[in-house]
């Protein structure tokens, strides 16, 4: 792969070059817009993402491209204070090139270019968990070349192949004051990469219902060679030397099954449900390791013990006429975040999530997407963090619109 | 590209109205008691003393200010009322007496070059000096001359009967204390009187065992101390308080806090022995780097059968009787040591580390008996009075080992355990917000209230130039 294509990449989609993560649900403004469902059925080519079978589907070739812009805050509270972290906008691309060879035809073939997972949290500096994090970002770019064919009408496969790559930011300060008083600060930047495999497979049972099925196999994204630089008072410096780290940051493995019908005696309404079971326990701690260590420099280990979820999604398309269609949908997620493991990094809990958009067909070949996600946090209460003795109310939420567009050729 | 600007502020303004935010209002509440007029009774940690002095901002920091910060947050009628008065000094430089009665600033950290020509991080004295002017008589700004916090650095419970003990012998009671021939006790009975407090705190007894440990048990430390030669009731700084003077006094002293109707709460005392200032030098610290160093020491003390291998050896020092030995394990070296004997001179080696410096496994059993017999006796006056009991060795004895408080791990080890100050026996503004933290802990279980905690990061802990 090209390295500045991929760091052009990355710069582009800026702020999603982000260890906790969140699972995105941005990878198609459809699959957005109708609670985060697509396994069972190919809209377009982000099925590329959603269900690589789904490729050999599609009737001819499409360039689909995407962007959504992902505001999230978080707030946190105590008996003492409450604070909230500052909004963190976090805007992903999403492109895809691919579709049936020739038209109609059983081999499908394209790539995606995707955002999978990321996390951003940025709490004012002198928070009071300033000493566990006072920003963290964690972004990935996956990029997946993907070949797909269709055995006959009824059933279809597909398998992509994964390059990952992401960016690690972590900052924090340093339990040691100048003489003004003022935290010392560490700052642990590093691009991390990985790879993997996306495989699905979808079964047309008849014109009204399909199922679907897909792996995506666990990415560790690795990290080696970050900087690591510390900004302590002067005669602290020879314990505090700047240096570089490695660490290693699992993006899970997920295991979707999906149905997709089409209940009414027309071809107007499409409804979907999916059901998504992640292997978030290989997120057991976070652990950087430097490469130099003093009394005051010890490899850093927080404990995570993320558990496996089972996240369920809902969602409906709507065609109203030839030209516009109207989607909504809606998720619950539990969380992979287990009591007494609720780091101020990614303080999550179980989530909701309520979607709706539109797909306007304008011009024979065009087709544009647009959806709204609004994704809000049960109130997590009395959280503890137990590792660092830092415990509280954390409530976080995220409000994404997206729009995407895509050709057929 | 504009359709998306438009899009993300139309988006940015929608999400703006529904930001998040976590609010939780437990109301705080006095419980039992009544938090409206706080007294606060004791000595060193009671006053604020740190860094081997008091200073105005050593003061701020003090824990009793810490608890009326906290019970400020009380509304209602049993939250604090009054202003919290104490005797605050003029500057920020620290005033002091040292051991030959030169007056000194307090300390600050530097790097010091050692004779040997290594450098370390060490107190040193305040650059800027001591001002004359904190030796200056106190005037309280408050109603009637009121003083909320009469802890006095140095003031034992032996000294509570001692008559002229502001004119002559503590200039911190001198800065404040209404008579100068009465007594510490007559100066309680005094502010209880004119305070009419509905709460205390009593901090008392820590430094009737601290003047024989800080001296390296010099003192008489088998708990029958004579008194001072020419004196009638007055002990020797370097002795431990007799049990049956230390009981009397201790006793009185609850009296006189309770005798208005306040309520409030003892605090008993910490180990000595845990402090950073008798464990930041290992005793087991001469370390030889050659074989033939180590047997020319053996031979050195053939007479004495002491064997020195490579690698680090128990110090030679002196008993409290002057008597040449090797150290055993267990045994303690004050910090007060100095580094440069040590270092260039042969102490500990060739020459034995003078007897003010060590604690022999006979004093530190003095030490450790005195605190127990104190503090069973604290207990009791606790169960007597009906008053809380602030467990003050449980939670220190935690604190040196590890505390976690919001992501910092404190512990007693010097400089680098983050709460206590440059003298190594007193914490620092994060250590007393977590001893704070603690105390207020106790007062809520026993008096059923909900005073709210601090968080001991907000305050400075140790800083490093």
């Amino acid at each position: 792969m090209n390295k500045s294509i991929l760091a052009a990449l990355c710069l582009f989609s800026a702020a999603t070059c982000q260890a906790g993560v969140h699972k995105l649900y941005v990878q198609g403004i459809r699959q957005l817009a109708m609670g985060g469902t697509g396994t069972a059925w190919q809209w377009d080519a982000s099925t590329i993402y959603s269900n690589p079978a789904g490729l050999a589907r599609l009737k001819n070739l499409q360039a689909y491209g995407s962007v959504s812009h992902i505001y999230q805050a978080d707030a946190y509270g105590n008996s003492l204070t409450s604070e909230s972290s500052q909004a963190q906008v976090l805007r992903p691309i999403n492109v895809y090139f691919g579709g049936t060879v020739k038209k109609d035809g059983n081999l499908g073939l394209g790539i995606g270019v995707y955002s999978p997972y990321s996390q951003a949290i940025q709490w004012d500096d002198n928070w009071t968990g300033r000493y566990l994090v006072q920003s963290y970002q964690m972004s990935t770019l996956f990029i997946q070349p993907t070949v797909a064919y269709k055995f006959c009408d009824e059933v279809s496969v597909g398998a992509g192949f994964v390059i990952a790559t992401g960016v690690f930011d972590y900052r924090y300060a340093l339990p040691v004051q100048n003489a003004t008083g003022q935290d010392a600060k560490a700052q642990l930047h590093s691009n991390a990469s990985g790879v993997g495999f996306n495989l699905g497979v979808q079964v047309k049972v008849s014109d009204r219902v399909q199922l679907g099925a897909t792996y995506r196999s666990q990415v560790n994204m690795e990290m080696g060679g970050g900087s690591a630089n510390f900004t302590v008072p002067n005669t602290l410096k020879p314990l505090y030397p700047n240096t570089r780290f490695d660490g290693l940051m699992p993006m899970p493995q997920v295991f979707s099954l999906g149905v997709g019908f089409k209940p009414l005696n027309n071809e107007k309404l499409t409804m979907q449900f999916d059901l998504n079971y992640t292997g978030w326990n290989s997120y057991d701690s976070l652990r950087l390791n430097f490469a130099q260590h003093t009394t005051s420099i010890e490899d850093l280990h927080s404990p995570r013990k993320y558990r496996n979820t089972l996240s369920t999604h809902l969602g409906a398309n709507y065609k109203v006429g030839k030209v516009l269609s109207l989607m909504a949908g809606a998720a619950y997620e539990p969380t992979p975040v287990t009591d007494g493991y609720v780091a101020p990094d990614m303080p999550d809990a179980d989530r909701v999530m309520f979607s709706c958009g539109a797909s306007v067909h304008p011009l024979h070949r065009f087709t544009i997407l647009a959806a709204l996600q609004y994704n809000t946090s049960m109130k997590r209460r009395a959280a503890t963090y137990n590792f660092a003795n830092f415990n509280g109310t954390y409530l976080s939420q995220t409000f994404t619109p997206g729009i995407g567009l895509y050709y057929n050729f | 590209m504009k359709k998306i600007y438009i899009a993300s502020a139309i988006s940015a303004l929608i999400f703006a109205s529904c930001k998040p935010s976590v609010n939780i209002t437990t109301p705080p509440s006095a419980g039992n008691t009544d938090l409206r007029n706080y007294l606060a009774i004791g000595a060193n940690m009671t006053a604020g003393y740190a860094d081997s002095s008091l200073y105005v901002s050593s003061q701020f920091a003090s824990i009793p200010k810490r608890l009326y910060d906290r019970f400020t947050l009380v509304t209602g009628v049993t939250g604090a009322k009054t202003s919290f008065i104490q005797p605050y000094l003029k500057t920020d430089n620290g005033f002091n007496y040292a051991s030959d009665l030169t007056r000194v600033p307090k300390k600050v950290l530097s790097w010091v070059r050692h004779c040997n020509g290594d450098s370390s991080l060490s107190p040193i004295y305040y650059p800027g000096g001591y001002n004359l002017s904190d030796a200056d008589y106190f005037t309280s700004p408050g109603a009637n001359g009121q003083v909320n916090n009469i802890g006095v650095p140095g003031m034992r419970v032996a000294d509570l009967p001692v008559a002229g003990y502001s004119s002559t012998l503590n200039m911190y009671a001198k800065r404040f204390f209404v008579g100068s021939s009465t007594t510490p006790m007559d100066e309680l009975s005094y502010r209880v009187r004119n305070l009419e407090p509905t709460f205390f705190t009593l901090w008392l007894g820590f430094e009737d065992v601290l003047g024989f440990a800080l001296a390296g048990g010099q003192g008489d430390g088998s708990m029958n101390a004579a008194v001072a030669t020419g004196t009638t009731n007055y002990y020797n700084t370097n002795d431990i308080t007799p049990a049956t003077v230390f009981k009397t006094q201790y006793e009185a002293a609850v009296q006189v806090a309770i005798s208005r109707g306040s309520q409030g709460i003892l605090i008993n005392l910490p180990d000595i022995e845990r402090l950073p200032f008798f464990t930041a030098l290992p005793i087991k610290g001469l370390y030889i780097p050659r074989q033939t160093l180590a047997d020319s020491l053996t031979a050195m003390y053939a007479g004495y059968r002491y064997t020195f291998s490579l690698g680090y050896n128990n110090y030679i020092v002196k008993t409290h009787t002057g008597v040449l030995r090797q150290a055993v394990d267990g045994e303690l070296l004050l910090m007060s040591c100095p580094i440069d004997s040590i270092l260039c001179a042969g102490w500990g080696s060739t020459r034995p580390i003078p007897q003010e410096y060590v604690i022999t496994t006979e004093e530190l059993q003095n030490i450790r008996s005195a605190t127990v017999i104190y503090n069973n006796f604290i207990r009791d006056m606790a169960l007597r009075y009906n008053l809380p009991l602030s467990d003050m060795n449980t939670f220190m004895r935690t604190m040196s080992s590890s505390v976690v408080f919001n992501g910092i791990t404190y512990n007693a080890q010097y400089l680098s355990g983050g709460s206590f100050s440059l003298d190594g026996v007193h914490p620092n503004p994060r250590g007393n917000a977590l001893i704070a933290n603690n105390i207020i802990g106790t007062i809520n279980n026993f008096y059923k209230s909900s005073i709210p905690l601090m968080d001991a990061n907000n305050y400075a802990g140790v800083l490093f130039p």
